[in-house]
């Protein structure tokens, strides 16, 4: 007997964490429109809730509220007060030290895109508007997604040079990380893949800086820190 | 005792979600007094890993600060919601890390702990649960499946990597256990 699955057993399945990427996000789009759908997963969340209780107690280590108590304030995207380095920043910064080997490997995307960034200004006539650094963003299969400009006035854009697919009620947020111990932070949110300018302010900015794009709630990460994947990075280099 | 200890405080959840939308940190840390050492053993049966098992925690509690004005009792406790927030988190960082790790070996193959075994987390289950005796009535294997994805966070084909079994059958007796317990539970 062949049936489409019933929809509180698709709901079971979401609860049980079995529907992965792209079903996920789909199901979730659904349930957020669909209270019956939402109700089921209500529902699943309450029977299997007596499993959670089954877990050991494990005694947290000193620090941890303070850690999430300084989370609690800050602003996502503007914040300038410096936020103790959280195991998110430790993550990334482990992801930043493969960022090195695999810089090697995609220098000649870098030299190609540079050509085509610097080729893009000077068709837009804006000779006068050369960037002092590019950062060509990769994606993981070393595509340029967008190249990030800075200019020696202080203005930082970022140009798209493909279109980036942005899951409904999802934005891209951009982000830089100049210190480790800092972590990374968001200077700019856009609803799709689109020429914007980025609010560095008062924000360090050099060479071999790291930009990254990453999808995030409409808003703007909840935490003020990257939590979607990663669409593509890449490091600030010198024009030359 | 656990079980009873966290039904008498779960009314105190909701009152401390609406002080939380309120803006009041005191209610957050009375929720991680209360909760927090559960959750860090919710997300390190997950994670495997104590350090990302607190980031999870700690991405959690900004999360439910953040959003305690969305929690709506009608749709189930305080409890569960807080804790769905929690396995969220935990299942994104579980799946990312897989993607981007690089010299660590990945979570996955790190060895669950005997206490997160599914038959161990049965004999933990509460007898005064209907949910235990729904458990019972499945198959060990199958009912097996359901706690390695919903306690350990494993997916299908981890799951069927683990057991031997061929990914469709995987599938298709949660597919059936699930509808089995959905009946019993109503």
């Amino acid at each position: 007997m062949t049936q489409e699955p019933d929809r509180e057993i698709v709901a079971g399945e979401y609860v049980l964490g079995l529907l992965d990427g792209a079903e996920k996000e789909a199901f979730e789009k659904q349930a957020a429109s669909d209270a019956k759908l939402d109700a089921a997963v209500a529902r699943w969340q309450a029977r299997l809730a007596p499993i959670d209780v089954t877990a050991p107690l494990i005694e947290p280590s000193t620090g941890l509220w303070q850690r999430i108590e300084s989370g609690l304030g800050q602003a996502p995207a503007r914040s300038q007060a410096t936020a103790p380095q959280s195991a998110l920043g430790a993550r990334l910064s482990q992801w930043w030290d493969s960022l090195w080997l695999w810089r090697g490997t995609a220098l000649a995307g870098i030299a190609a895109a540079l050509l085509l960034a610097v080729g893009l200004v000077a068709a837009l006539d804006r000779a006068r508007r050369q960037p002092v650094m590019v950062a060509v963003l990769l994606t993981e299969t070393n595509l340029a997604a967008a190249v990030v400009n800075t200019f020696a006035d202080g203005r930082v854009e970022l140009l798209p040079l493909q279109d980036i697919a942005v899951p409904q009620g999802r934005a891209l947020e951009i982000w830089t990380l100049w210190d480790r111990a800092t972590g990374p932070r968001s200077v700019g949110l856009i609803d799709r893949a689109r020429a914007v300018p980025l609010r560095l302010d008062n924000l360090p900015l050099g060479a071999d800086q790291l930009f990254e794009i990453t999808v995030e709630p409409a808003a703007g990460s909840p935490t003020g820190r990257p939590t979607g994947p990663i669409v593509a990075k890449g490091l600030t280099a010198r024009r030359l | 005792m656990a079980v009873n200890a966290a039904q008498s405080q779960g009314a105190g959840i909701e009152q401390a979600l609406a002080a939380c939308a309120g803006g009041d940190k005191n209610a957050l840390r009375r929720i991680y007094d209360q909760e927090c050492p559960r959750m860090i053993g919710v997300a390190q049966r997950m994670l495997k890993r104590r350090a990302l098992a607190e980031e999870a925690v700690q991405d959690s509690f900004i999360l439910i600060w953040r959003h305690a004005g969305r929690f709506d009792p009608q749709r189930g406790s305080g409890l569960t919601w807080i804790y769905a927030i929690l396995r969220n988190r935990s299942l994104s960082i579980l799946r990312d890390e897989k993607r981007l790790e690089t010299d660590e070996s990945p979570i996955g193959q790190e060895a669950a702990s005997e206490e997160d075994d599914p038959e161990t987390v049965m004999a933990k289950l509460s007898d005064a649960k209907a949910l235990r005796g729904c458990l019972e009535t499945l198959p060990a294997p199958r009912r097996g499946m359901v706690l390695l994805a919903f306690v350990q966070g494993l997916s299908h084909g981890e799951i069927a990597g683990k057991l031997g079994m061929p990914l469709g059958t995987v599938k298709s007796w949660i597919r059936r256990s699930l509808l089995a317990l959905k009946e019993c539970l109503g």
